[in-house]
């Protein structure tokens, strides 16, 4: 769009057409204040803090509803505005209780900050304040009547941004107050986007209620570990007893490709970590019974077995179990350990998603895998299978918003009548497990058409909507774990003549795109480059084992009979998740890291107490492919990470450590963001650094030194490390060539976790469980019509 | 005459010398003195150990606002907030300090935290003696430092009539 050119102050401001006046002041670096405008929500003009005096317009006009004109001159700061600020800043002091010592917001208020601005601090209005009681809505949110302003902030974003529309207005004028949508409590998806937004403390978060305050704690900004979605949340910590404890969670700078969003569980869900069945002692199995015991003795314990078995029956008589939690860094190390050290290709992860056939079906335009802002900024959308909503909370953000703010067209082609369905400009709906015959219809196989007709949809409209979607330049293609194997091959094979075609293998897990990239698979290595074909694998570590290893239902067939001797699971609970005879492995010497005495843990002979994702620096890749900075916030006395777990047990096997963990060369410009608040760790280590003869550094530890040996070997990873350590998302690229395989369908398990369950890791989050409580004592609830 | 002048000179000296001999003494007879105090005195300005103190109702006036701690130019004030129940009413307002520590160590007895404090909860006392061999000691806890119920509580308490009937012991009923 054209310029349109207007004088701000004095100063020459050119801005697009259509330019709101508040946006173009804020753009020339002049700041216009304003409680109810918000970018991206639809426009208020409540407040009235934004005054500005526009030549030739008889009174002062609201900068936040005016669009801008061609030579328009405009005062944003002369005593006359100044002077209607103040006095907007008192009528809104009137009834506003002046309880900051005892507020949540205190300390990071838009109001307090406006009234240290403009003043207005004495009011002429003597009557005694309307005083009402708090009211609590939900677990997680509390509302102070008397405290809101009125700026309507939280009813858009709940109602426009989420789609949930579980705030309303009653009453008007003078009378007007917020209201949840069930009689005294809000039945929605519990994000807390309205707290996050309400610009003063009415709305505030049960959670953190009264714990502590802004400038008290310190903040950190990591990556979420629950979903495959990847939001940033900059973690409030304070020292506690036991180390660091963390005590809120939100997205306080919006720097993150989450933006503004957050959902429940990347906003409540980190108290998992001072659960009281948190484990912070190794136990080891003695006379049939767990019991506490010390990391020296855990170490050589698990040495030594480890040793034996590899010595005696070779690495095919020991199985290692990789996560979908811990970090990129950590999930590469642990299948080095397992191809180099125990000499075995027997490792896997719990599948949900079937990435390697994504890679292979996409090896000849690597670049057509989406990241999650090219949802954002799609022309087009199509959406297979998956609940976004329930599952990728970002996702379905990002896809409402795009639809919402630049009218994009949303197709839907579930088995289910999803809630995003409200977005799609079409939905249609297909039979369960009918996903394998779209995708071949969808790739032009017209008799594949009956599988999908069983719905009110007619053979035409399924034919119209191939048509339509082939003339979509720049669709996005976003699929669900419904779609698997050679189904995936054909879904992109029937986009092959789209211009601009680009792609999403959605994931459920926070790292589980990870887990497969660091090549946690039996027959791939990282970047799922092919067994056969080590390459620079071979050079680098010095040999792989040539034979394809076994999957997780290999692994358990081969410790029924007898052979698996050893099984080696980190940060997983297949008993727990994946259903599991937890007697199949009693006659192995089972090794458990984790973080609670899980279904898993408890058949095991070591239990190493892990650190979390919060705990521990490293990166997460997310489900589209970005990688994104795990920075340590947390700590809780008594735990490792599991990498220094898997570098002490490939110390105590007799391993060079320096071998594994490549320190020393490579980029070692660090400078300590990604520890975190590590600070001390060294001391920690000194005897074991020491005793190892090396020096007393956190090298060996330093999880920034696998990351080196990433970049190098993967290509799609060599991203800019100054980015990603400034907390940016980083777009990593598929591997071009021969990668990927197609594996079993079967293989693969989701996860079916909603927007308050997190597999295991969410059974021990307090918030998470008050929530889903509290919704188990409700009524079934309804879904509200859109407007 | 040099001798003469120097003999004037310790004269005007030593009458200053046996004139405040009659003197009433000024100096302070501390640790010897009478009472608690042991002879010291202080001015009412003066900057002692801090006194948390109480509202008429005997609760707590400190509210846990943190504001205290985030002026402390040394960083001595711990707070661990929580919030008041309706069985549990330790302060007037929403939230209390459950913890309340001042690090003697490293308070400077400078003020800013009684200056800041919205609620004057936080005061200067007249307590002194705060040295020990034990540096752990000087850590001082809310208990160590709420001011004592006032007067009146004693004598118009209202006890837990109700379950007193039930043989339950007599117990003030907190916030009465």
């Amino acid at each position: 769009m054209p310029d349109v050119n207007i004088t701000v102050d004095g100063k020459k401001v050119a801005a697009p057409a259509g330019t709101l006046l508040i946006e173009a002041c804020k753009n020339a670096g002049i700041e216009v204040p304003s409680f109810c405008y918000y970018p991206n929500l639809s426009l208020q003009g409540a407040c009235r803090m934004c005054l500005v005096k526009v030549e030739k317009m008889p009174k002062l006009q609201t900068a936040c509803t005016t669009v801008i004109s061609e030579g328009m001159i405009v005062a944003t700061n002369s005593d006359e505005i100044r002077q209607a600020r103040k006095s907007m800043i008192e009528f809104l002091l009137g009834n506003h209780p002046l309880d900051c010592p005892v507020c949540d917001a205190g300390g990071e208020c838009e109001l307090q900050d406006m009234a240290f601005s403009y003043g207005a601090a004495e009011s002429k209005y003597m009557e005694p304040k309307n005083h009402k009681e708090e009211q609590q809505w939900s677990p997680v949110v509390y509302f102070d009547r008397p405290r809101c302003i009125l700026c309507y902030r939280c009813v858009r974003v709940c109602g426009e941004g989420m789609d949930v529309w579980a705030l309303g207005v009653q009453n008007r004028g003078v009378s007007s107050i917020i209201a949840p949508n069930q009689d005294d409590h809000l039945e929605c998806e519990e994000c807390g986007m309205c707290i996050d937004i309400c610009p003063v403390g009415a709305l505030t978060s049960g959670a953190y209620r009264y714990k502590t305050r802004p400038w008290e704690m310190n903040h950190v900004g990591t990556t979420c570990t629950h979903c495959a979605d990847g939001c940033k949340t900059t973690l409030g910590v304070r020292r506690a007893d036991t180390g660091m404890e963390i005590v809120r969670g939100d997205n306080r700078d919006k720097s993150g490709i989450n933006g503004d969003f957050l959902c429940i569980k990347g906003r409540y869900a980190f108290d998992f970590a001072h659960h009281k069945e948190r484990l912070t002692q190794p136990l080891i199995r003695k006379d049939g019974r767990l019991t506490p015991s010390t990391w020296e003795e855990a170490f050589e314990v698990i040495g030594s077995r480890l040793t034996e078995v590899r010595d005696c029956d070779g690495g095919q008589a020991i199985g290692v179990l990789g996560s979908t939690r811990t970090t990129n860094e950590e999930n590469y190390l642990l299948q080095k350990f397992a191809r180099v050290v125990l000499q075995t290709n027997n490792i896997d992860h719990h599948r949900t998603a079937d990435f390697p056939a994504f890679v292979s079906a996409l090896t000849e335009r690597p670049e057509a895998a989406a990241s999650m802002r090219d949802v954002y900024n799609a022309p087009a959308i199509l959406l297979i299978g998956n609940d976004p909503t329930e599952q990728h909370p970002l996702l379905a953000w990002q896809i409402r918003n795009n639809v919402r703010l630049h009218r994009a067209r949303l197709y839907v082609i579930n088995s289910q009548p999803i809630k995003l369905r409200r977005q799609a400009t079409s939905f249609l709906q297909i039979p369960t497990g009918a996903e394998a015959q779209l995708s071949s219809f969808l790739a032009g196989q017209d008799s594949a058409i009956d599988a999908l007709l069983s719905g009110p949809t007619s053979r035409d409209e399924w034919i119209s909507l191939r048509e339509k979607l082939r003339s979509e330049p720049g669709l996005v293609i976003i699929f669900g774990s419904e779609i698997r194997g050679s189904d995936v091959v054909s879904l992109v094979k029937s986009a092959s003549g789209i211009h601009d075609v680009k792609f999403i293998c959605l994931g459920d897990y926070a790292n589980s795109r990870g887990a497969a990239d660091m090549g946690v698979y039996p027959d791939l290595l990282p970047g799922y480059q092919r067994l056969a074909d080590p390459g620079k694998f071979h050079e680098e570590w010095g040999g792989v084992p040539r034979a394809v290893g076994f999957t997780l239902p290999e692994m358990i067939e081969s410790a029924t009979a007898g052979k698996l001797k050893a099984w080696y699971v980190v940060g997983a609970n297949p008993v727990g998740r994946l259903a599991l005879d937890p007697f199949a492995f009693s006659q192995s010497f089972v090794v458990v890291q984790d973080m609670f005495l899980t279904e898993t843990a408890v058949i095991a002979d070591v239990v190493l107490p892990a650190a979390n994702a919060y705990e521990k620096s490293g990166t997460f890749t997310n489900t589209c492919g970005d990688l994104q900075l795990v920075k340590k916030a947390g700590e809780v006395t008594g735990t490792k990470s599991d990498f220094e777990i898997i570098v002490r047990i490939a110390g105590s096997m007799g391993y060079d450590v320096r071998k594994l963990v490549p320190f020393g060369r490579g980029m070692t410009a660090d400078m300590g963001q990604s520890r975190g608040a590590q600070s001390g760790e060294v001391d920690r280590h000194g005897v074991w650094l020491e005793a190892s003869g090396l020096e007393l550094k956190m090298s060996p530890f330093d999880p920034m030194a696998i990351l080196d040996e990433i970049q190098r070997l993967l290509p799609g990873y060599a991203v800019s490390r100054m980015d990603l350590l400034a907390g940016n998302a980083q777009h990593t690229a598929l591997p071009a060539g021969k990668a990927g395989a197609l594996h079993d369908p079967k293989l693969i398990v989701p996860a079916d976790n909603n927007l308050f369950s997190s597999g295991t890791l969410g059974r021990y989050s307090r918030t998470l469980n008050s929530v889903i409580e509290n919704r188990h004592k409700k009524p079934e609830e309804l879904e509200v019509a859109a407007d | 005459m040099p001798v003469l002048k120097n003999i004037a000179a310790i004269a005007k000296g030593m009458s200053i010398t046996f004139m405040e001999m009659f003197q009433p003494t000024i100096v302070e007879n501390y640790p010897d003195g009478p009472g608690p105090l042991k002879g010291a005195k202080f001015q009412a300005r003066f900057r002692g150990t801090h006194v948390l103190q109480r509202d008429e109702n005997g609760l707590e006036k400190c509210v846990a606002c943190f504001l205290c701690a985030a002026n402390c130019p040394s960083n001595c004030i711990y707070i661990e907030a929580a919030e008041n129940t309706a069985e549990q009413r330790v302060s007037g307002a929403e939230r209390y300090a459950k913890i309340y520590n001042i690090d003697y160590n490293r308070c400077i007895f400078c003020g800013y935290c009684v200056e800041a404090c919205p609620t004057d909860a936080i005061t200067h006392g007249h307590g002194f003696e705060v040295a020990t061999f034990n540096v752990s000691g000087l850590i001082y806890r809310k208990e160590q430092m709420l001011a004592p119920m006032p007067a009146h509580m004693g004598a118009n308490a209202v006890f837990n009539q109700d379950e007193i009937g039930a043989g339950a012991p007599a117990v003030a009923v907190q916030g009465s």
